[in-house]
């Protein structure tokens, strides 16, 4: 029994290996770090807004200002520095008392930003906020990003490979061979699990150790993986279920397409911007992005029913695949 | 003739390929329909109160410089200013002034208003009478609007690419490349039909997608096809490569993957951080959805000679890519 399960697992993993699975997965890797270390910690910024002042010659101002003012010679330059800062807020002095000229972004950002331009003129001091929270700007950066590509990663790539790999099978004749092998039917399912778990497992590490960088890293990983698992195997066992009810690759992609796009974007808007759905909460894909996303920011653990809930979907999925194998092969005679 | 007249027999019976044509048009009539949501929210500053700490006027005054959400407890919201998934800022009121608490990884917008918020507070008596001039502003979603519709159609002039792509591989697992070796058909024949149906369903892709997602002026029309014609090309061709390189579907997909990830990044990147005049932007060029992505930009803004540049670079990289194309081509017949 156990040697028929290690050779299943054996072939599996070649499988894989001819099929270029760890090539695509060592490319997406070495994509997703430079793409963090390179483009997006560098990129993602958003400076505070700049504040312009220009004052016409003989008209009386306040002599003390913050430094964050920036005086500037005319009237026309002050109205070419907000258009290239729209963020920012023009003080001019026509009469006595000042006026403030800005963009309109909405109601309550406008009243903050002349409220902070009236607190610079009045060289009031700004007193830095209390942290109560342990990450930087960079370290939050990080997070957020791995997190988002390894859910990206395991919802759309290692969903792709198991069906590429059944396929393949399918197609080999595979199939028609293991119906005639005495080794018991849930091992050919249990091998690929275990396969792409693995693969899955080793691509969170590495990603997270790349990427996360600080010495939180190790930390976070045990939750991290133990999350990373629980998604490799629903997306594999979703995987082989669209693989072995649907007709051939092409059929799949269209699976794959819908899976993608329509499936993991709500989840992206709603889960990293403040615009919340109330629907968003019936999304099974939410609740395990969001337990991703607590994993990496050890931030408050998802509680028993959450496992529960992977657990019995985890079962159910099994279950399911198990039905639809064992259909395919009565149909492979 | 009859060659073509095959393909796109073979399209036809393609859900895939059916669908991977008007998923760009979709994603234009979505982006058309969800343009009169107002996603200005996603704009303003969210401030987490303690319910006991503050007086209805407090709350009222913080309420004219973002959203306040008020919680039970203490730990309610330091807990909702840690949440990963928001900017919450906290505020505490301690006698007569107010603090600010913020979990440390905003960026420094938010820490800028966070240090600035117990000095507007303490000049909260002084903002009666003052002069405001507000210019108005083509709101911020409408520019994300046409960045999003720039970028869905370099999708949609790609879509070629992955056509291709896919088509070839596809036919090489199958065996029909063995087929296609026996069949009274020349090469360039072969190749010709091949780069044709990638190019003209990148082209009708782009010109859906175009339809349902920008009102351009009149004389940039015939431009936009002109652009539409030589982006479609383009990417025939490097799907044409791409099938070529690849031996299989995994490996297919991650040429294509990349790809894509490069044709929307690059000029993303680069029309975001105003790259253009600088020498990296100039780089950029070398990819060519960075000119396409410019020249929509260009006709968006009535920018001609933004346009014009766009047109004079992709051109150039017809004829570079076709050369190439032909290169790779001839060095394979000799080995």
């Amino acid at each position: 029994m156990q040697k028929s399960f290690c050779s299943l697992l054996k072939k599996d993993l070649q499988m894989m290996i001819s099929g270029k699975f760890f090539l695509l997965a060592l490319g997406s890797l070495i994509l997703y770090t430079l793409f963090i270390n390179l483009g997006y910690v560098n990129f993602m910024k958003a400076p505070g807004y700049g504040v312009y002042m220009y004052v016409p010659q003989g008209v009386s101002y306040p002599e003390v200002f913050s430094d964050k003012i920036e005086v500037v010679q005319s009237e026309q330059e002050l109205y070419d520095c907000l258009s290239e800062d729209t963020n920012g807020i023009g003080i001019m002095y026509k009469g006595k008392e000042p006026e403030f000229v800005l963009y309109y972004g909405s109601n309550t950002i406008d009243n903050h930003r002349i409220a902070y331009a009236q607190s610079l003129l009045k060289e009031k001091e700004f007193e830095d906020p209390i942290v109560v929270g342990k990450n930087t700007t960079e370290e939050k950066q990080r997070k957020e990003m791995s997190c988002e590509l390894l859910f990206i990663e395991i919802i759309a790539v290692g969903f792709l490979g198991i069906a590429s790999i059944l396929f393949k099978e399918k197609q080999m004749g595979v199939m028609r061979v293991y119906g005639i092998t005495p080794a018991p039917k849930a091992f050919f399912i249990l091998s690929k699990l275990l396969v792409f778990l693995i693969s899955d497992l080793i691509f969170a590490a590495l990603l997270t150790i790349f990427n996360v960088r600080s010495s939180e890293a190790f930390h976070i990983l045990p939750r991290v993986l133990l999350q990373t698992g629980i998604l490799s195997l629903i997306m594999a066992l979703i995987g082989m279920c669209c693989s072995l009810l649907l007709k051939d690759f092409k059929q799949f992609s269209l699976a794959y397409l819908v899976v993608a796009l329509f499936i993991s974007a709500p989840v992206f808007l709603s889960a990293n911007t403040s615009a919340q759905n109330s629907w968003i909460k019936w999304h099974p894909f939410y609740h395990l992005y969001m337990g991703m996303k607590n994993a990496f920011f050890d931030f408050q653990s998802e509680g028993i029913v959450y496992f529960l809930l992977c657990l019995c979907s985890i079962f159910l999925l099994f279950w399911f695949v198990k039905m639809a194998f064992m259909r395919e092969l009565s149909k492979e005679g | 003739m009859g060659g073509i007249f095959y393909q796109l027999k073979a399209v036809r019976k393609d859900k895939m390929c059916i669908m991977s044509f008007f998923l760009p048009v979709v994603l234009a009539i979505l982006l058309t329909a969800i343009g009169g949501v107002d996603l200005s929210s996603l704009e303003e500053v969210n401030f987490a109160v303690c319910k006991q700490d503050f007086t209805p006027e407090d709350i009222e005054w913080l309420k004219t410089y973002g959203i306040v959400h008020i919680y039970e407890t203490e730990d309610d919201v330091i807990a909702k200013i840690n949440d990963p998934a928001t900017n919450i800022l906290g505020v505490q009121k301690t006698g007569n002034s107010i603090k600010v608490l913020v979990s440390g990884d905003e960026l420094e917008l938010f820490k800028e208003i966070a240090s600035s918020l117990p000095a507007i507070y303490d000049q909260r008596g002084d903002t009666n009478d003052i002069e405001v001039e507000v210019l108005p502003q083509p709101n911020f979603i409408a520019n994300y609007k046409y960045v999003f519709i720039a970028v869905i159609l370099i999708i949609a002039m790609f879509m070629g690419c992955v056509f291709n792509a896919m088509n070839m591989v596809s036919e090489k697992e199958e065996g029909v490349v063995f087929i296609n070796e026996i069949l009274p058909m020349t090469k360039k024949q072969y190749m010709l039909q091949k780069i044709f149906i990638g190019f003209i369903f990148g082209c009708l892709s782009s010109i859906l997608t175009v339809c349902f997602s920008l009102r351009l002026a009149l004389k940039y029309i015939p431009v936009m096809l002109l652009l539409i014609v030589l982006s479609a090309f383009i990417s025939a061709l490097v799907g044409m490569l791409i099938g070529k390189l690849a031996d299989g579907i995994l490996i297919g997909i991650t040429y294509v993957k990349i790809s894509m990830i490069i044709f929307i990044a690059v000029p993303l990147i680069s029309y975001l951080l105003h790259l253009g005049e600088t020498t990296v932007g100039k780089l950029c060029y070398l990819i060519p959805s960075t000119a396409t992505f410019e020249g929509i930009m260009g006709m968006v803004n009535g920018n001609t000679t933004e346009v014009e540049k766009s047109i004079v670079i992709m051109t150039l990289h017809s004829i570079l890519w076709f050369v190439l194309f032909l290169t790779i081509e001839r060095k394979k017949e000799n080995s």
